[in-house]
């Protein structure tokens, strides 16, 4: 016949979870669906700032120098740049260094120039700032401190990877607040129609003295495995869809393309979406139940 | 055990009262019925004895304690004292006599033995013992309300409130059920009977209170309906 307490409230919730299956299963699957392309979003959304991450650590700012500049005044430019609480890190590179650099990149381009005529090339100083986003406020800087010929730091394409970097997140922002509350409503709603189907049964037992807590408890459960379950489904099938995408990409040579590996992008994943998803189950049925209780 | 001082009570504002200026004092092991049309406040009355509203105005104590004063978590304690009968039954239809007065001891905490040893003994006291396997939907009227019985009086509450207990049923059946309730009350718990079943109050000679268009009219030991109407 019956278990008592708490053998109970776990006996209810699969009960309550058979007698409605297909609505759960519905449920479930309708978080699964929203858990899934919010999950497509984060891969994609993760993959963009680990890439834009990495181009932005190699943006930097390349001083060129004043061939005209006397030592004393490219002693204090060093200086200027070298204490400046925005830069943290400036490196020499001298007219010679360049040259090489530049026959190294060109390959045999170069072949047959005449290394002991003058070297055109300027003498720089390359400066790595502490935050990439203060690139563009520093080169202007920079350009007015004496001895400095010209500034460079991609000007117009660094710009743009900022603002492209802004947009991706504040989109994704958007849709995993979208995506949450649609999952809330969802989840809301079947749990909703379970208690309604079960109002007769909650009104007997708030009249026999049940405390609202052991009423809410197989509907929370309820709530929380649909959630558990709708989150735990989209992990395994973008594990497998990255998967995929990764071994596409090395047998594309794609290798300009640095994706994150696997494990890391999927732990990365159920951290946000398994407690996501049993969250939105939780408070799903936390809404549902409110109304109902106030006997 | 139930105490009423000047209770006003007002489902909406601006409607008129459902019950006005009720006072009364209804006292450890006692059998009251109250009586009256419908609409005249019995149910409402009821109601608030086991606190699902709250009284506009007076004070209303239950088991000594100010019923509006009680917080919300509170209340379950206040009904685990009183067993409530109903005129529809109110039993879960698809489960056994068994399970349904179990389940009135379960939602409480009561532990598993406690529940083997207690359902059986009152389902004999209200005459089931042999339809503890039976499904509500096939029993009669007056057999569901034996179980409604045996439900109320599982976790030994101090006090029974039926609201129409009888109203369902045939006057043979009523009777049976209306002797079950005084059976109940010999053995010390206070019933409080809503119903407009003239027959039976005028049987059992008990404390009658008259309620009419929210009014307490008439408050008579072996009270007789007919002295008001």
């Amino acid at each position: 016949m019956f278990i008592s307490g708490f053998g109970y409230i776990l006996g209810e919730t699969f009960k309550g979870l058979y007698r409605n299956r297909w609505m759960c299963i519905t449920s479930t699957g309708v978080v699964a669906v929203t858990l899934l392309m919010l999950g497509l979003f984060m891969l994609v959304n993760l993959n963009v700032s680990h890439i834009t991450e990495t181009v932005k650590e190699q943006v930097e700012i390349v001083v060129y120098i004043d061939e005209d500049a006397d030592q004393a005044t490219l002693n204090q430019l060093r200086d200027k740049l070298g204490s400046h609480d925005q830069v943290s890190e400036v490196d020499y590179v001298s007219s010679d260094e360049h040259m090489s650099r530049l026959q190294r990149q060109l390959g045999g381009m170069l072949e047959g120039y005449d290394t002991n005529l003058e070297n055109p090339l300027l003498a720089s100083y390359e400066v790595r700032t502490v935050v990439p986003e203060a690139v563009v406020s520093l080169a202007e800087e920079f350009e007015e401190y004496p001895g400095v010929s010209a500034v460079f730091y991609g000007q117009g394409y660094v710009e743009n990877l900022f603002a492209l970097t802004n947009v991706v997140q504040v989109i994704g922002l958007g849709l995993m607040v979208g995506l949450s509350i649609t999952a809330v409503f969802l989840i809301s709603h079947t749990i909703r129609l379970t208690v309604m189907m079960r109002k007769r049964e909650i009104t007997i037992m708030k009249y026999v003295g049940a405390t609202n807590w052991f009423i809410r408890w197989p509907f929370i459960l309820e709530g929380l495995l649909m959630g558990f379950v709708g989150s735990i489904v989209p992990i395994a099938i973008l594990y497998y869809v990255y998967e995929a995408v990764i071994e596409w990409a090395v047998m594309s040579e794609l290798v300009f393309i640095s994706l994150l590996p696997l494990e890391m992008v999927i732990i990365e994943l159920a951290i946000y979406l398994v407690p996501l998803g049993t969250a939105l189950g939780i408070l799903g049925s936390t809404f549902s139940m409110g109304r109902f209780l106030r006997v | 055990m139930v105490e009423a001082k000047n209770m006003c009570m007002k489902y909406e504002k601006g409607k008129h009262n459902a019950l006005e200026n009720i006072s009364f004092s209804i006292g450890r092991a006692e059998f009251v019925f109250f009586v009256g049309s419908s609409g005249a406040g019995k149910s409402t009355l009821l109601r608030l004895i086991i606190r699902e509203v709250k009284p506009n105005e007076g004070t209303l104590k239950v088991f000594g304690r100010d019923v509006a004063r009680l917080p919300r978590h509170r209340l379950p304690y206040l009904r685990r004292n009183i067993g409530m009968v109903f005129q529809d039954f109110r039993l879960m239809e698809e489960r056994s006599v068994y399970d349904n007065v179990a389940f009135a001891m379960i939602v409480i905490g009561s532990s598993r033995k406690e529940i083997r040893r207690r359902v059986p003994h009152v389902l004999s006291l209200v005459g089931l013992k042999d339809k503890a396997k039976s499904k509500i939907t096939d029993l009669s009227g007056g057999e569901q309300q034996r179980v409604g019985l045996a439900r109320a009086i599982a976790n030994r509450p101090a006090m029974i409130i039926a609201d129409e207990p009888t109203g369902n049923l045939d006057q043979g059946t009523a009777l049976d059920i209306m002797n079950l309730l005084r059976s109940i009350n010999l053995r010390g718990t206070t019933v409080l009977v809503a119903t407009h079943n003239r027959e039976i109050v005028e049987r059992f000679k008990k404390r009658v209170l008259y309620l009419d268009n929210g009014k307490l009219v008439g408050d008579e030991q072996k009270g007789i309906y007919t002295n008001v109407h």
